[in-house]
């Protein structure tokens, strides 16, 4: 018996010595570097965005970096894979906080995952910059001092598709999509702002299906059944792809037009090669041919040199965010929590699509949104955005008033 | 009854650490209060799994339901109702333990595979109820902030709560494997056919076992609002529960406290291993496969020398 | 805002048919869970991680080769590779557990698929990857009004071959009656002389071999990514389970259901079918708990 206590103590003493082990303290202040930390998903199909994010901000930060830093510091950042769970979002950024001691928070691509480490942040009074989740609370009615939105959400998304849709000729709607928030709250974001803006449009039936339904056939034959004007499709990452296949596979592209959001970019256009189908009505934050800028084309020639490939939609997010945060480190003067938060309020700056200010009252960076059609190209293997229209950030905006009713203000 | 207590196995031994724990906050890093916190929770949800896995012998596949349900009664009516906080603590564990009985008065019905499969069947039903159903449950957003009494502000003052309630249901599942309710539960896993024939109803006995087991884990899914203030879907997810069946397997669910050693290493491990590697997924994959191969009576129990058996392993061989 | 009032019977037989090409490619994937299931009465829940390999190398396999051809290859190279790779761990590993405890064989085959899940990301990375059909299934054909997408109709035939295939294996061969005998007694098969391990070993690949073969089969239809293993376990876990536990032609019919009934749902409440092969799964398993069909044991 005593022999065993002892077992069972000497155990309990090595996982004690394991765990002090684990939180060595960090270094030293003085020219200690700023760090970041990022929390995104590194596992499972969101890695194809958020890879870009990563390696962007990292081409930033370099750049930054080799001019000798910010306030005569350099700019470290770390990872940690969040797997698409909400709990070790949190348990992640819990840990870069208390025991990595990170002065920034970034990331993540899970909606969920950004509310619930967002709440941690506005506890733990550190900036969070959010760089790729597009649901509309985390800037509106979750809003608050500590975090920050570099991409666009679900109502920004609906007012551009709006904008662009309102000026074709369809009446008769088909909405179709992933059964699951961000699914739903894009197609209330598109719906909501086309019935206001041409009232004459009328939705003759929705289809949802659950989230990475792998066959969508049996939803496309049954809409092409009602023959709709167009449809709407309100599809998150795993099924976008799957729908413009199936969509090119039953002919569905050819006959009935189809609007997804982000259809037109890279991230969805590249799996598919030239299999793609063509006149597919998409919108996008980015492109990397177009605005044809010097600073895009920089941007991009950049990214292909240092990585191989070509910038999708989340190299400009993870940019962008490294943009800000230089800039407003070198406008507060140092690394204070509250006074960096007070410079990056309004501030603008010249990025790879024009300039972008960061709105004030709820932190939401104004992007604007290009919508345009898949167009198959000789150029490229795989399709290209073609008749682009540029929608301006403040068309496509939030209303203030909308953000203080749901705030409850 | 608390005679039982004193006669336990090593009470100085927990008297001692329990009081060290409960010293800790000042003396150490926050983060490290944080992992603790999270080891109680999970401790507390392996605990209550271990009840009818280990000790009553069933296979209880989605036993995170019960987890998930408790977490989110709680989230909801702090979120959605202005009333106090205790009817929620107390509300978590009772509709966790309604939830259990329903599922579990369907699932005694049959044995073994068929009761495992037939919970995660019933089980999935729920977590998708959860998650499609977001103009009520928030979908797969969850519920974020939940808001917590003043008392419970601060991550120290959670840390007390977590702790004590932790020591309470642990000293009651002890309290209740020792009674002849738990001998009797024990008797069920080594030989029903035997317990029938001696007069004992043995699908009642295995509901209200479930009904407790489900109970403590509605307190754990309490816990788990109280330390992270959110709720998601993943908490009714089945790969959870396939976790934390692996929790007793790795700490030895013939033992009492096995589980609260395998949710340590568990927990322990996926943040600390998670900060390297991409891969943890591969890694407990490959630690799984060396318990399985190497030391199936999980750590506490290679240390205590619990065995099977002999009746056991023959009355298993063959019944799927 | 559900009720489609248009469609007639065109379009019912367009989509029952769309019902049963998915419902075959659920029943060739959920027949090889049975049998496991059947054979070794153990739920195999590396069988999603092997279905995700067979659609991943369907993808590269089919990438060597210039044109349709790559399809066809891959069609017959991917099911071998999953096979192989069962083999191996079959032979490996999971034969030294056979005279454990249940619960372990299942634990091992919960260690597999998390391990192979990570294997397909360190193999084949994270992007999303595309197969196309072949040319000679690309495209629709004509039929009664209605356009009835040729690779869809290819499903159902492939699915009724492997039904039938199976049906042949069980009740003629030699090796499939003894694995059907195993099922039942397998001392008395051991006592009969016959090596239990290579049955059990057999009966492991085969099935296996079909999630593989599932998993080629629905490659050209979805975009292959990680995660796919996650998705389609619990759908043939359900399946498995309404069916009648080991029983194929329960996977059969569980499958038809599952099918079906998304399908139609589709049609008729579009708004809510993903309700519908769920509401099917709790009829059935309040009217009879342990599945339609009888289970094998």
């Amino acid at each position: 018996m005593k022999r065993i206590v002892t077992m069972k103590g000497l155990a309990l003493l090595a996982v004690l010595l394991a765990a002090f082990l684990f939180f060595h303290p960090s270094g030293v202040k003085a020219q200690a570097p700023i760090k970041v930390g990022i929390i995104d998903t590194y596992t499972g199909p969101p890695t194809a965005y958020t890879y870009d994010v990563r390696d962007a901000f990292k081409l930033a930060i370099d750049e930054v970096n080799t001019k000798g830093g910010v306030l005569g510091r350099k700019i470290e950042f770390t990872t940690r894979d969040d797997k698409f769970k909400v709990d070790l979002a949190l348990s992640m950024a819990k840990e870069l906080v208390m025991n990595e001691k990170v002065d920034i928070l970034m990331g993540t691509i899970n909606s969920a995952g950004t509310l619930a480490v967002s709440e941690f942040c506005k506890v733990e009074k550190i900036p969070f910059l959010v760089t790729f989740s597009k649901s509309d609370k985390i800037t509106g009615e979750k809003g608050h001092r500590y975090v920050f939105s570099i991409t666009e959400n679900t109502v920004m998304i609906g007012k551009a598709a709006a904008a662009g849709l309102s000026k074709r000729p369809f009446l008769k709607y088909w909405i179709a999509g992933d059964d699951y928030e961000y699914g739903h709250a894009l197609a209330d974001g598109v719906w909501g702002n086309l019935k206001k803006i041409k009232p004459k449009v009328e939705l003759i039936g929705q289809s949802w299906w659950k989230v990475g339904e792998p066959d969508l056939t049996p939803y496309l034959t049954a809409i092409s059944a009602a023959k709709p004007d167009a449809v709407i499709f309100a599809t998150g990452a795993a099924s976008m792809v799957n729908a413009m296949k199936v969509a090119k596979a039953t002919g569905f592209a050819e006959k009935i037009p189809m609007f997804i959001h982000t259809a037109t970019e890279l991230a969805t256009l590249a799996p598919l090669g030239p299999e793609a189908p063509e006149k597919i009505i998409g919108t996008s934050n980015y492109h990397f041919y177009y605005p044809a800028t010097p600073k895009n084309k920089a941007f991009a020639k950049a990214f292909r040199d240092a990585y191989g490939r070509y910038p999708k939609v989340g190299a400009l997010y993870g940019y962008l965010t490294a943009q800000f945060i230089a800039k407003a480190l070198e406008k507060a003067g140092k690394m204070d929590r509250e006074k960096f938060i007070d410079v990056l309020e309004g501030m603008k700056i010249d990025s790879p699509v024009g300039e972008v200010e960061m709105r004030a009252y709820d932190h939401q960076a104004m992007l604007p949104m290009f919508m345009a059609v898949t167009k198959k190209v000789p150029t490229y293997s795989f399709l290209i955005a073609s008749d682009i229209v540029t929608i301006p950030a403040k068309e496509v905006m939030p209303g203030i008033e909308e953000i203080k009713k749901a705030r409850g203000q | 009854m608390f005679r039982r207590i004193i006669h336990a196995k090593w009470p100085g031994f927990t008297i001692a650490l329990f009081i060290i724990l409960l010293l800790l906050p000042p003396l150490v890093p926050r983060f490290f209060i944080y992992i603790l916190g999270l080891i109680y929770v999970t401790s507390l949800l392996a605990m209550s799994l271990n009840l009818v896995v280990g000790h009553g012998g069933m296979f209880q596949f989605h036993h995170a339901v019960f987890y998930g349900v408790g977490a989110y009664t709680i989230a909801l009516l702090l979120t959605k109702t202005s009333w106090p906080m205790w009817v929620g603590f107390i509300a978590g564990p009772i509709l966790a333990a309604l939830v259990g009985l329903l599922i579990g008065w369907f699932c005694v019905r049959l044995t073994r595979l068929y009761f495992g499969m037939l919970q995660i069947s019933l089980g999935s039903l729920i977590w998708a109820i959860v998650f499609r159903w977001y103009k009520f449950t928030g979908g797969d957003d969850g519920i974020h902030g939940v808001p917590m009494p003043g008392f419970l502000s601060s991550l120290n003052s959670s840390y007390y709560f977590i702790l004590i309630i932790l020591a309470g249901s642990l000293i009651l599942l002890y309290l209740i494997l020792k009674s002849p309710f738990g001998s009797t539960l024990q008797a069920i896993r080594d030989n029903p056919q035997r317990c029938e024939a001696v007069g004992i109803n043995v699908r009642r006995h295995q509901l209200r076992a479930i009904v407790v087991a489900t109970f403590f884990a509605g307190i754990a899914g309490v816990l788990f609002v109280v330390l992270e203030r959110s709720v998601f879907p993943d908490l009714l997810f089945w790969v959870l529960s396939l976790e934390i069946f692996i929790m007793c397997l790795l700490g030895g669910w013939f033992t009492f406290a096995g589980p609260i050693l395998g949710a340590a290493i568990t927990v322990a491990l996926r943040i600390f291993v998670g900060k390297y590697t991409e891969y943890w997924t591969l890694i407990l994959g490959i630690i799984l496969i060396l318990l399985i191969f190497f030391l199936p009576e999980g750590v506490m129990g290679y240390f205590e020398g619990a065995f099977k058996t002999r009746t056991k392993k023959v009355a298993e061989r063959g019944n799927p | 805002m559900g009720f489609l009032p248009t469609f007639g019977p065109a379009e019912l037989l367009s989509q029952l048919i769309v019902g049963l090409s998915r419902a075959m490619i659920l029943f060739v994937v959920c027949a090889g869970l049975s049998f496991v299931l059947g054979v070794l009465r153990v739920p195999n829940i590396a069988h999603g991680s092997l279905y995700m390999i067979g659609a991943f190398a369907t993808y590269s396999f089919s990438k060597s080769l210039t044109g349709s051809a790559g399809f066809w290859l891959a069609l017959l190279l991917a099911p071998l590779v999953v096979a192989f790779i069962s083999l191996v761990a079959e032979r490996a590993l999971f034969r030294h557990l056979y005279q454990r405890e249940h619960l372990m064989l299942l634990l091992f085959t919960f260690a597999l698929a998390l391990i192979l899940g990570d294997l397909v990301k360190i193999v084949w990375g994270a992007e999303y990857r595309s197969v196309a059909a072949p040319d000679l299934l690309k495209g629709s054909i004509s039929m009664l009004g209605s356009s009835f997408p040729r690779y869809n109709l290819f499903l159902i035939f492939i699915g009724l071959l492997v039904a039938i295939a199976l049906w042949l294996f069980v009740n003629k061969t030699k090796m499939g009656k003894i694995s059907r005998a195993a099922a039942v007694d397998r001392d008395m098969v051991g006592l009969l002389g016959i090596n239990v391990s290579w049955v059990f070993a057999g009966a492991f690949v085969i099935g296996c071999c079909l999630a593989g073969l599932g998993g080629a089969l629905v490659a050209p239809t979805v975009s292959i990514t990680l995660g796919m293993d996650h998705t389609l376990i619990i759908e043939a876990f359900l399946i498995v389970t309404i069916g009648g536990l080991g029983n194929m032609w329960g996977a059969l019919a569980g499958s038809l259901i599952f099918g079906v009934t998304q399908s139609l749902g589709v049609l008729f409440f579009p708004q809510f079918a993903i309700v519908f092969p769920y509401a099917a799964v709790v009829i059935v398993l309040l009217l009879r708990p342990k599945g339609l069909l009888k289970s094998v044991w």
